[in-house]
């Protein structure tokens, strides 16, 4: 009787457990919106996606073995505002798992908030260390086309203002556990005000 | 006699108030997670089952659409109504300027859909606003986002 009721509690508890790590899992529109808003300057960036997906495979070239022994780093991108999210996938696929539809909405919804109105946002995807370094680019590239697609259509973001670039596993979150979930993961960064606009909504680059 | 004719209008009272909560809530959207999850759950089976491996990109839609007749009810119905949200708020969220220009150029100095535009159409008075223009900032559902800076 007992035990039974022992076990019971150590379920709810477990339950409870659970139930926490998905809320902080589970981050809201308004956050995002808060992360991309704390905009660092309007300095151009002097980046651009190709230049990103080159260096990429050069890391692959440059430091060559199964996981990467040097992660890729963009210093001009460390400064600016940004928030990382877990968006699941199929497996070796690029289409976005319904468990994730709800992240995907969150991001639109951010990306429209007023404050946001104008902004340019790379949107970048990271895979884990399964998989070769290079397949893995190419599949964190569709998936990151997939995620810009689905913004752009049903939920209306300006595709002008999106720039999707994968990097497969060249900058894993956890480098100790290469494998881990954790790496799996969409990054967006606010790259600065890109388009303003004109009197009628017309848009036209602010330079 | 009487009792009938209080049956009845408290009938039609209940009828008038259905239609009045429908009329409501057809005039609301909802944020974008909010409609996308309600697809996911009442459609992730119809998606496991007839749309597997579509991308939730338009051609999602597509296919649920294509599969209108096999759905369960339950999807059947979410759908419409989810991507009627969906489709109604980017369509406010991305033509508010044009229908809001003609009575918000005066009253607010601008008609582009920015941050100023939306704390402008916020702080006045819903009556001084055409009808268009108040459901569309009603549909954008930016009379109610908290614009955080």
């Amino acid at each position: 009787m007992k035990a039974h009721y022992l076990s019971a509690v150590a379920a709810i508890a477990f339950a409870l457990v659970v139930t926490a790590a998905l809320a902080q899992n589970r981050i809201g529109a308004g956050q995002m919106t808060n992360s991309l808003a704390a905009v660092s300057g309007d300095t151009r960036l002097d980046l651009t996606a190709s230049q990103m997906r080159q260096a990429a495979l050069d890391n692959i070239r440059n430091f060559p073995g199964n996981i990467p022994p040097r992660p890729l780093s963009f210093p001009q991108l460390e400064n600016l505002a940004q928030f990382t999210v877990e968006v699941d996938f199929d497996f070796n696929s690029a289409v976005i798992k319904p468990s994730s539809y709800r992240t995907v909405g969150s991001i639109a919804d951010a990306l429209h908030n007023p404050i946001l109105l104008g902004y340019g946002f790379l949107v970048i995807g990271h895979t884990d260390s399964v998989g070769g370094r290079e397949y893995n680019i190419g599949l964190s590239q569709k998936r990151a086309d997939a995620i810009v697609a689905a913004l752009v259509d049903p939920f209306g973001v300006n595709p002008a203002v999106l720039q999707p670039v994968g990097l497969g596993e060249e900058q894993l979150r956890d480098p100790r556990h290469p494998t881990s979930g954790v790496n799996r993961r969409v990054q967006l960064i606010n790259v600065g005000k890109k388009f303003c606009f004109g009197r009628t909504g017309e848009q036209f680059q602010c330079q | 006699m009487r009792v009938g004719a209080i049956r009845q209008a408290t009938l039609i009272c209940v009828v008038l108030f259905f239609i009045g909560g429908i009329g409501a809530a057809a005039a609301q959207t909802m944020s974008y997670a909010e409609a996308i999850s309600q697809l996911a759950t009442a459609c992730g089976r119809d998606v496991a089952r007839y749309c597997r491996g579509i991308p939730l990109s338009g051609e999602l839609k597509n296919c649920l659409d294509g599969h209108a007749s096999v759905l369960s009810p339950v999807c059947a119905q979410t759908r419409a109504t989810v991507y009627d949200s969906i489709s109604r708020r980017a369509a406010a969220q991305r033509n508010i300027g044009d229908i809001c220009e003609p009575d918000i150029e005066r009253l607010c100095g601008t008609s582009h859909a920015d941050a100023h535009l939306i704390e402008c159409l916020k702080m006045t008075s819903p009556s001084a606003i055409s009808a268009r223009c108040n459901q569309a900032f009603l549909d954008s559902g930016w009379r109610t986002e908290r614009a955080q800076q």
